[in-house]
């Protein structure tokens, strides 16, 4: 069949075909290589090319809002004016006539000035040292940090020479209000200390980007767009209240004052819970203005102090042996204001006295150290270690803030003869703030010791809800030890010899006090100064809130009574803010002596 | 006869074939005439094609329109962001608890001691129910110590020459003839009246 004159036009469609074919897989290839291999990199080349345009979508970092929702850190946005050295020159302008007035740039230097607070010399000189350095210098900082209301009369002067660099920044409405607490940040945008740092991951935002096409006269050409929105950051929900932490903020600065203390802390926790209602300090920081504060009082010393308790300590001893070592309200020893051990350790008393036979109560009452060493005997000593160690001391707290510290509580091992000692009433160990609330919380709990915190939760920008893992609450000692110490401190508040000025009409409150020795840096103490503390909780029949007062080196006052005044009005105001109902039962007095 | 009746017999196989006559095929005297084509088909493509391109054209220019619109409105959005941001920053702080508390320390408004609640159910007074002593637990303006830098110059509402960080000069308000120390100052305008329609 295949002749020759059929197989000729037949032979041209197969060629024929092939060099279509070729040519379409050619084009193929070519396609595939724009529109997929290569193609970032030909959107890049139009963009530039073409009018191609594209801006940073600002996430807004998250809010930090108190127990209610108030917001206690918030984001804004600043302005960087930015010279342009090279080309600043006199502005040519129209005044109400039309006709065009040449403004020499002194002059405009004066109207920038005027808007900045700078002087008329400030912005020449910005602009002169820049030309100095690089003749060619096209870059300046006029000012960092502009408001929106500077920038936009700024823009209205119109000069092509400055221009303005827009960036997220930080406010703090509340100012200096758990100031110590949140922290702050740089003019960068970096945390650098407190929740601003630590919680850094919950509030960070991630910036987005929107591109597009723009036409001749800067429209955008519709259907270019292409956006890579913004992710806001999460926002941050404290434990603190934000009014009580002012209140307290207050009143601690003025009592550090009236007392000429070097500073001093109010810590409020909630007992059942845990949480960290406020936790005030003086001297402290206003993020607003970090640079006001001195380097010292940017960060919270009330996580990061540590020291010597003293006699709150008393009341963790009390516990321990109610606890094991089968002691009970009417258990007694005698104890004279200086007391030598057979091991050959002393141990005084704040006040001379004879040989009294002291209840637990009457040991804590009178604060007597000779007491509570010999109630300590009652336990062995790595009883009373593990006891301490439950009662989280040398362990920090389950918060976790930034640069927060953690007692010392030596093994028993290392005590002295004199350390068997004093770690019962408080000296030869350190702790914190936290770790004392913490220990307090649990003979005020019914023996549970809640962890503490101070972050509620953290809500993201979708919408989910992350509440930060706390470690189980540790049962330390038994409810009924819980019980019984709760009324010795109960006593301790009405029968100690600054209960008038701790009284709050109405309500029945447990305290107990220290006055901690300070080490001076060299083996000894410092003479005359301590670290004073009161730490409290009511009411004392059904523990709600807990109060602790600290100062360090009060002079008007050296002792632990300095901290009375500020101890009764914080417990006052706390129990005000949670309406707190007053006592409708009468406390049991107990026996000092037996 | 036997071929007679082969012949006689054999148109019977296939009478059908020869009875088809539309198979027959004849010379056509002329070519059939050519059908004009319809003109309404082209009219129809015609049109069809004007309308899509002004429908195109038209689509175009409003959405060209529109972009011009959005970007006036973007413009505008813009504008009413930094006077939200304006807005913002001048109230910043004024929310503050210092700057409450200033202000009614200004006021002459305390701090009170501890609370009292009454319980309605049976009218019994809970607590110490004792009066304000007229002295503030805390000095929130003689003694400010809550720094807060977004309002340290702005005057309090309560007391115009005041800040949060200055104490208001009260003691000049002694009276003359050595009468009532917190006297109003003496309207000279009339009783202020709000202004209503």
């Amino acid at each position: 069949m295949t002749t020759r004159s059929t197989r000729s036009p037949r032979r041209r469609t197969v060629i024929a075909l092939a060099v279509v074919l070729a040519v379409l897989a050619g084009f193929i290839v070519r396609l595939v290589d724009i529109q997929i291999v290569n193609a970032d990199d030909h959107i890049a080349d139009s963009m530039q090319v073409a009018l191609g345009a594209s801006r940073t979508l600002y996430g807004t970092r998250g809010e930090i809002v108190d127990e209610t929702g108030q917001t206690l850190a918030g984001s804004i946005l600043l302005y960087d004016g930015v010279l342009d050295p090279k080309n600043v020159g006199p502005l040519t302008r129209e005044d109400e006539d039309g006709k065009r007035v040449v403004v020499p740039w002194k002059d405009v230097a004066a109207e920038i000035a005027a808007i900045t607070g700078q002087t008329a010399e400030d912005v020449q000189k910005i602009v002169s040292e820049a030309l100095a350095e690089n003749a060619d210098s096209q870059f300046a900082y006029l000012q960092r940090g502009l408001t929106t209301e500077q920038y936009r009369a700024l823009v209205d002067i119109g000069a092509p020479f400055l221009t303005f660099d827009q960036h997220p920044a930080r406010t703090y409405p509340d100012g200096a209000v758990a100031g110590n607490l949140v922290g702050f940040m740089s003019i960068d945008g970096d945390p650098l200390a407190g929740i601003e740092q630590s919680q850094n991951d919950c509030l960070l935002a991630t910036d987005g980007s929107l591109s597009f096409e723009k036409g001749k006269d800067g429209v955008v050409i519709p259907g270019t767009e292409v956006q890579q929105p913004a992710v806001n950051g999460g926002t941050l929900q404290l434990t603190i209240n934000r009014d009580l932490q002012w209140y307290l903020q207050q009143l601690i600065g003025e009592q550090v004052q009236d007392m000429g203390a070097k500073r001093g802390t109010i810590t409020v926790v909630e007992v059942k819970t845990g949480k960290i209602r406020a936790a005030a300090e003086f001297p402290s920081v206003d993020p607003n203005d970090v640079s006001a504060s001195e380097v010292e009082n940017r960060y919270s010393h009330i996580f990061a102090d540590t020291f010597e308790p003293g006699s709150t300590f008393k009341g963790l001893t009390g516990s321990i042996v109610l606890d094991a070592g089968g002691q009970d309200l009417s258990s007694t020893v005698v104890a004279s204001s200086s007391e030598t051990f057979p091991n050959g350790a002393r141990v005084r008393d704040a006040f001379q006295h004879e040989a009294y036979q002291y209840t637990l109560a009457g040991v804590l009452i009178d604060s007597s150290n000779a007491g509570i060493s010999k109630f300590s005997e009652r336990v062995s000593p790595q009883t009373r270690f593990e006891y301490l160690q439950k009662f989280g001391i040398g362990s920090g707290s389950a918060i976790g803030f930034e640069g927060e510290s953690r007692g010392l509580l030596y093994p028993v091992s290392q005590w002295d003869n004199q350390q068997l000692y004093n770690t019962s009433f408080g000296q030869g160990v350190t702790t914190t703030v936290p770790e004392l609330v913490g220990a307090y919380d649990a003979i005020a709990n019914g023996g549970m010791r809640m962890p503490l915190s101070l972050v509620e939760s953290c809500t993201k920008a979708d919408g989910t809800v992350i509440t930060p893992d706390l470690p189980e609450p540790t049962q330390v000692i038994s409810g009924q030890t819980s019980a019984e110490m709760r009324e010795i401190l109960e006593n301790v508040a009405m029968q100690a010899s600054y209960a008038k000025q701790v009284e709050v009409p109405g309500y029945r409150i447990a305290t107990k006090t220290g006055t901690g020795e300070k080490s001076d840096g060299s083996g000894g103490y410092k003479a005359g100064v301590y670290f004073t503390t009161m730490i409290g909780f009511a009411p004392a029949e059904d523990p709600q809130y807990l109060v602790a007062v600290t100062l360090d080196e009060p002079t008007t006052v050296t002792s632990s009574s300095a901290n009375a005044p500020a101890f009764q009005k914080a417990m006052t105001q706390v129990l005000k803010t949670y309406r707190v109902m007053p006592a409708t039962t009468a406390p049991t007095l107990l026996p000092k002596f037996g | 006869m036997s071929a007679a009746d082969a012949l006689s017999t054999a148109p019977l196989s296939a009478p059908a074939r020869r009875a088809d006559p539309a198979r027959r095929f004849r010379v056509v005297e002329q070519p059939s005439r050519r059908r004009r084509p319809k003109l309404i088909y082209g009219v129809v493509a015609l049109a069809g094609a004007l309308a899509i391109g002004t429908a195109q054209m038209a689509l175009s220019i409003l959405t060209t329109q529109s972009s011009y619109e959005l970007s006036t409105l973007t413009q505008e959005a813009r504008q009413l962001t930094w006077q939200k941001q304006i807005l913002y920053d001048d109230v910043a702080g004024l929310s503050s608890p210092q700057y409450l508390a200033a202000n009614a320390s200004a006021l002459g408004m305390v701090i009170e001691e501890s609370p009292s609640y009454l319980r309605l159910s049976d009218g019994a007074l809970l607590g110490a129910g004792q009066a304000a002593l007229g002295a503030s637990s805390v000095d929130a303006i003689g003694r400010a110590s809550v720094p807060n830098a977004l309002i340290t110059d702005t005057p309090l509402v309560t007391a115009p020459d005041a800040t949060i960080e200055g104490a208001p000069v009260e003691a000049d308000v002694v009276g003359m003839d050595g009468g009532v120390t917190n006297t109003p100052p003496p309207i000279t305008d009339g009783l202020p009246t709000p202004s209503t329609h």
